[in-house]
């Protein structure tokens, strides 16, 4: 940015040094031309007096007399166009005038004004010998100024084309600067896109790998989708569909907090762990119980926390024993009713507390959503929330099939936000096909 | 004895070729040569002086002191004859020469002047 105003300013100035170079050269060209207009003047003033002094026509009066006038107006214009010139330039041409300037006045004095008065009374032979030193001067001082007003044209001319080449030097300079600092800076958002593409490549493959995929369960339909908020970082919502038995099916939908790998590994980890306790323990109260001392214990980051939906399904009756550690976006679809179930503990990592376990049947064509908050806290663009009625409401309005309704959902969250997310959204929809009779500790 | 007096012969004309104010190459004008005086200046009469060095004197000095100098000068009309009698190049400068102009002696042969002698400058003289 500095580098930019520099170049900037540094063009201004050398328009305005090059535009005032420009000005003083026409000023000095003008001059010039001036110059041998005068020398004519001073011719024309010296012949009409000739004129008069050899035919005592008046007509040679009047014509010395309006070259006079027109000498002294044309003096006067040049000395006006040397005043602007700099010195030294400027002080040594109006000293050429001046001398100029005084020889043809002392002639006026000393010649014609005795020649005007006596006509018939010839000039001396000293009075001509004088004349002739005034013409000598006129024409060597007249000369002198023509060798120095060329001589400053060049100056000026040199100094313009040296301003040019400056002008060009510094242009390249710039282009230089500018174009290194391009590069680098193309460089390093190359290497820094790279790395978030590593990061983001790395969290997505991860998540791949442990993202829950949606294992078939029978007798039952599932729904599942994730969608990131963000094109350059990942989010740390993980759900799981894992059959632990014959009739038993662990479900788990969690929300970590924070984003990134740190947030994708810890996503891994709440899964795994969460299957083996789940394969110890069919109690999602205990589960939770034993997670949160696992988390606290491993987890070494105090800001981070999770929230997480554990049941446990039997996949022939389809009880469902659920705990619920401060996620709140779980939903029961009979119908078109939808009941919100309530949490049964604190979110995880927080306090060694126990967790209360429930217990819901589904019947045939019920449908269990679970969602994480991308869904209840997004936001239109004035910023209003959809909230836990709003997702009651469109979770209801939604086709019952598991897949389409957790897409509907998708599609809808991202609509309201103006075709993009602002949070991560995961969400899980299990529907019974049929429903028989089963035992709830198979 | 002869071969004493050839040496100062030689020597005589050698001094003479040195020391005599003659026309010479550099000047491109020949002594006893006929010319005109026609100043290249506007005013074609040509300041006639008594003295070289008078000469160089008005083409280096001020107007005031060449005012003062011209009193020592005759101005021969312009197309007034003349016959060379010496010259010394490249005696004269002055701010209006590229180079130095010659010292022309002349003996004026026409006009009110005529059979008086004097210094020209070489630009003025018209072979």
């Amino acid at each position: 940015m500095l580098a930019l105003v520099f170049a900037v300013q540094g063009a201004f100035q050398t328009r305005a040094r090059i535009a005032d170079t420009f000005d003083r050269q026409s000023q000095i060209q003008a001059a010039q031309l001036e110059l041998e207009e005068l020398l004519r003047l001073q011719i024309d003033e010296e012949n009409s007096l000739r004129g008069y002094a050899l035919t005592h026509d008046p007509f040679y009066v009047g014509r010395y007399r309006a070259s006079t006038q027109d000498f002294d107006t044309k003096e006067s214009a040049i000395r006006t166009m040397l005043v602007s010139q700099s010195p030294p330039h400027g002080l040594a041409l109006l000293a050429l005038l001046d001398e100029y300037d005084r020889i043809q006045v002392e002639w006026r004095r000393d010649i014609a004004v005795p020649v005007l008065a006596h006509p018939n009374q010839p000039l001396s032979e000293f009075e001509r010998r004088t004349d002739k030193a005034f013409s000598d001067y006129e024409t060597r001082t007249v000369a002198q100024l023509r060798d120095q007003l060329a001589g400053v044209n060049a100056d000026l001319a040199r100094s313009t084309q040296t301003q040019l080449d400056r002008t060009s030097y510094v242009r390249a300079f710039w282009l230089l600067v500018f174009g290194l600092l391009a590069i680098i800076f193309n460089a390093y958002s190359s290497r820094l896109g790279r790395e978030l593409e590593q990061e983001r490549t790395t969290t997505e493959v991860l998540q791949r790998a442990f993202l829950s995929e949606a294992m078939p369960l029978p007798n039952a339909e599932i729904g599942a989708a994730y969608q990131s908020g963000s094109e350059l970082a990942v989010g740390g919502d993980v759900f799981d569909v894992y059959r632990l038995s014959d009739d038993l099916a662990l479900l788990l939908i969690a929300d970590v907090s924070g984003k990134g790998v740190d947030a994708a590994v810890l996503t891994a980890f709440i899964k795994f762990t969460i299957r083996g306790i789940a394969l110890r323990r069919r109690d999602p109260g205990a589960i939770l119980a034993e997670f949160n001392t696992a988390f606290a214990q491993t987890v070494e980051n105090p800001y981070l926390f999770v929230s997480m939906f554990v049941a446990i399904v039997n996949t022939r009756n389809f009880h469902v024993r659920y705990a619920s550690a401060g996620h709140d976006s779980a939903f029961v679809r009979r119908s078109h009713e939808v009941q919100q179930l309530a949490v049964t503990g604190p979110v995880l990592g927080v306090m060694e507390e126990p967790f209360e376990t429930k217990q819901i049947n589904l019947n045939a064509g019920d449908v269990l959503v679970l969602a994480t908050d991308g869904l209840t806290e997004a936001r239109d663009r004035s910023g209003k929330m959809v909230g836990e009625e709003g997702a009651i409401a469109l979770i209801a309005q939604a086709d019952p099939a598991p897949q389409r309704l957790v897409d509907e959902l998708v599609a809808k969250v991202k609509a309201i936000g103006g075709n993009r997310l602002r949070d991560d959204l995961a969400l899980l929809a299990l529907r019974p096909t049929s429903v028989g009779i089963g035992f709830d500790d198979a | 004895m002869r071969s004493a007096r050839w040496l100062a012969l030689g020597a005589a004309f050698a001094l003479y070729l040195s020391a005599a104010p003659a026309a010479q190459a550099d000047c491109n004008l020949r002594t006893h040569q006929h010319v005109v005086l026609y100043s290249s200046t506007e005013d074609p009469d040509v300041l006639l002086w008594d003295s070289r060095f008078r000469l160089r004197a008005y083409h280096a000095a001020t107007f005031d002191e060449a005012q003062e100098l011209v009193r020592h000068a005759r101005l021969a009309p312009g197309g007034t004859h003349a016959v060379v009698e010496s010259c010394v190049p490249d005696f004269v400068d002055s701010p209006l020469f590229e180079r130095p102009a010659d010292a022309v002696g002349v003996l004026i042969v026409s006009g009110k002047y005529s059979g008086q002698r004097g210094w020209v400058l070489g630009p003025d003289v018209r072979p």
